[in-house]
């Protein structure tokens, strides 16, 4: 299967140079993480792969021909201690019709982005895009049939969302019907978003950007969740033990979810730029959560000596899944400070999670080149001791990335 | 000395009285030498020199509607893909990778001096009013900036402008220099790029010469200079270089290699259909 997707991406390069808009571009990101030895959600290898050290190196290929879109990733990615894996991927792969008087119809996979926020997108429903991932490679676009409308001011989209798959207990991946209005009034950016499914029935919400003159941009937005859902490691909700035998880390499903950004966005003419924003997210963890999931591990980790040390690095492995979520507590706070500077761009953000007093502090660096883009970054994860993001296994985090666009 | 006199109180009395429908008509004027059509699609090169030398260039396609509609698309390698979309004083960007529409604001830039609203925007009568303060000789421009227009732009079918404005340094005795209008311009509505341009008009043939751009703060951001080539028999703005106060030795050359008159429908400058549209063919 591998084979033919990579087969099928070198043909679209080939085919793609002989017609249409072709591009295409080389990355090499490498990146290295320290282990939280303190933390007690730390566990050694083999139970959990050491990931100190990983590569990854893309050759994005990208073509367009009338309505025809493609776009696809030849990947190799190394990580420490094992073997190099090769991954074809298809980004995106659909066709964009016109039905003329502003009308429209896409079939195929296709990123289709939704809403507004920087650090969380509430009204993002289909592409559930995770925006605190560090260096993220290009976005993967969702299977959809979708009819569009634009007029001057106004937009309407209605898609069907991964025909006929069916639903899984934690994510996204299941089939739905979205919708989408947009409008222009007075400069202002008004959005409404709708979907519907099976396992999480009805959700609906709304957004709006504004500017005020050429320096100030203010954006809102907010999702209410029919039903909502979040895997929570049952021994600690339910109390029954201490280690479990199979993955207590179970999906749950909940009534009544929201979620809700809130942001202001300062460019200076010298380039300078500052960004505040807030966001809440019902579909992680609560202060109670960590809590109880903090004495399970906690109790678990004092059963050493007592029960088998790979039955205890095994439950505190499923625990520590529950950082994997791109938000680990529902209030979040965002500063980010940003020059623009022609070819250097630095960056530096913090994330505050005010009920538990972790911090997030991230700095990047890129250049970009005529043909060349670097960038470079670090994360460091800390703040109270008993903060979620200071017990994360992982510490610190530095990236690298070359992408050189080919000619 | 009479007619000294008389000359001084003759420039006194006129300035004053010039109606502030004369200025439009001046800026309208001098618009017209930089986009006639009314719906356009323009062919742009921005580059970027550090002395003499060229640093790095950028290719963009514009679109422009009236009602301060304009769309740009990013050619080069480094911003494939990229496009930003200006409606009035609103902008959007939009990056391949997110597939999704932000807002931006107009002061951001795009390459060295030049901002998206230098790009996007091509017309003065549309956001500015004011007065016309003075007549002067035409300033001389820099001699870096004589250096950066002679060459004709790449493909290009103009021919060198007639206009005679000697770069500094050629000494006023031996050249006379043409007389320029002074115009005090101050944005007639929010969020336009630039808070005031002083901008010089030439007296005989209202062609751009110079503006000196501010910011709301009230300090100079930039200086434009505007080379005029003739192209199939008619004058016009091909290309503006852009000179940096604080970057002394830098300078943002702007070509403008085609202007072909084309409407694009009204549903490509919706900002939601940024994503979808890729104006092939257009």
């Amino acid at each position: 299967m591998k084979r033919s997707l990579i087969a099928a991406l070198f043909a679209l390069s080939a085919l793609a140079a002989q017609a249409g808009d072709f591009s295409a571009s080389l990355s090499i990101a490498p990146e290295w993480r320290t282990d939280n030895h303190g933390s007690a959600y730390y566990v050694a290898p083999p139970v959990v792969p050491a990931r100190h050290r990983s590569a990854r190196q893309d050759l994005a290929l990208r073509w367009r021909d009338g309505g025809f879109n493609a776009q696809g990733t030849l990947r190799v990615l190394a990580r420490e201690g094992q073997a190099p894996e090769h991954h074809g991927i298809v980004n995106q792969f659909y066709y964009d019709g016109d039905l003329g008087n502003g009308s429209g119809y896409t079939l195929g996979k296709k990123v289709m982005s939704w809403g507004v926020g920087f650090g969380f997108r509430p009204l993002d429903v289909i592409q559930r895009e995770d925006r605190r991932s560090l260096n993220p490679p290009p976005l993967t676009g969702v299977p959809l049939a979708a009819w569009e409308h634009f007029s001057a001011d106004t937009a309407f989209t209605l898609a069907w969302t991964r025909p006929g798959h069916r639903h899984e207990a934690t994510d996204f991946r299941e089939q739905a019907l979205a919708a989408r209005y947009y409008r222009l009034v007075d400069g202002n950016d008004f959005h409404a978003v709708a979907r519907l499914s099976r396992r999480h029935a009805l959700e609906a919400g709304a957004g709006i950007t504004h500017t005020s003159g050429a320096e100030w941009a203010f954006h809102a937005a907010a999702l209410y969740q029919r039903r909502y859902g979040k895997a929570l490691n049952t021994l600690a909700e339910s109390g029954g033990g201490l280690l479990a035998t199979a993955n207590p880390m179970q999906g749950v499903t909940r009534r009544n979810g929201l979620k809700a950004v809130a942001g202001s966005q300062w460019t200076g003419t010298a380039g300078f730029g500052v960004l505040v924003e807030a966001w809440y997210d019902t579909e992680a963890y609560t202060r109670d959560e960590w809590r109880r999931l903090d004495a399970l591990t906690a109790s678990q980790r004092a059963r050493a000596g007592f029960a088998p040390a790979a039955a205890i690095d095994g439950n505190v492995a499923w625990s520590s899944r529950a950082f994997e979520r791109p938000n680990l507590l529902r209030e979040n706070l965002l500063l980010r400070l940003t020059h623009d500077e022609e070819r250097w761009k630095p960056a530096l953000e913090l994330l505050v999670t005010p009920r538990d007093g972790g911090r997030v502090l991230t700095t990047g660096l890129e250049y970009q080149g005529d043909r060349q883009r670097l960038n470079f970054g670090l994360r460091f994860l800390g703040g109270a001791a008993d903060s979620a993001y200071a017990q994360a296994p992982a510490k610190r985090m530095a990236f690298f990335e070359w992408r050189l666009a080919l000619p | 000395m009479f007619r000294k006199l008389l000359a001084i109180a003759a420039t006194l009395l006129a300035f004053p009285v010039i109606a502030d429908d004369d200025v439009a008509a001046l800026l309208r004027k001098a618009d017209a030498y930089r986009l006639q059509e009314r719906a356009a699609r323009v062919e742009t090169l921005v580059e970027l020199y550090r002395g003499d030398a060229l640093d790095k260039e950028r290719r963009y396609t514009v679109y422009m509607k009236p009602g301060r509609r304009s769309l740009v698309l990013m050619r080069s390698p480094a911003e494939a893909g990229q496009k930003v979309l200006m409606l009035a004083d609103q902008f959007w960007l939009l990056m391949p990778d997110t597939q999704r529409p932000l807002r931006i604001t107009a002061t951001q830039k795009l390459l060295g001096e030049a901002s998206t609203g230098d790009i996007s925007n091509m017309t003065w009568s549309e956001d500015y009013d004011g007065k016309v303060v003075d007549e002067k000789e035409c300033p001389a421009p820099p001699a870096s900036v004589s250096l950066s227009l002679n060459p004709s732009p790449a493909g290009g079918r103009g021919k060198p402008s007639a206009s005679p404005l000697p770069p500094a340094g050629e000494g006023p005795g031996e050249r006379a220099r043409p007389r320029c209008l002074h115009l005090d311009l101050a944005a007639a509505r929010p969020g336009v790029t630039y808070a005031r341009i002083e901008l010089y008009l030439d007296k005989a043939s209202k062609l751009p010469v110079k503006a000196d751009l501010y910011v709301n703060s009230g300090k100079r951001a930039k200086e434009a200079w505007y080379e005029a080539k003739t192209v199939d028999g008619q004058l016009r703005i091909m290309s503006m270089t852009l000179l940096d106060d604080i970057q002394a030795g830098r300078r943002t050359v702007v070509r403008y290699q085609s202007i072909v008159a084309k409407e694009a429908p009204d549903e490509f400058f919706n900002p939601a259909a940024l994503v979808r549209n890729s104006l092939a063919g257009w």
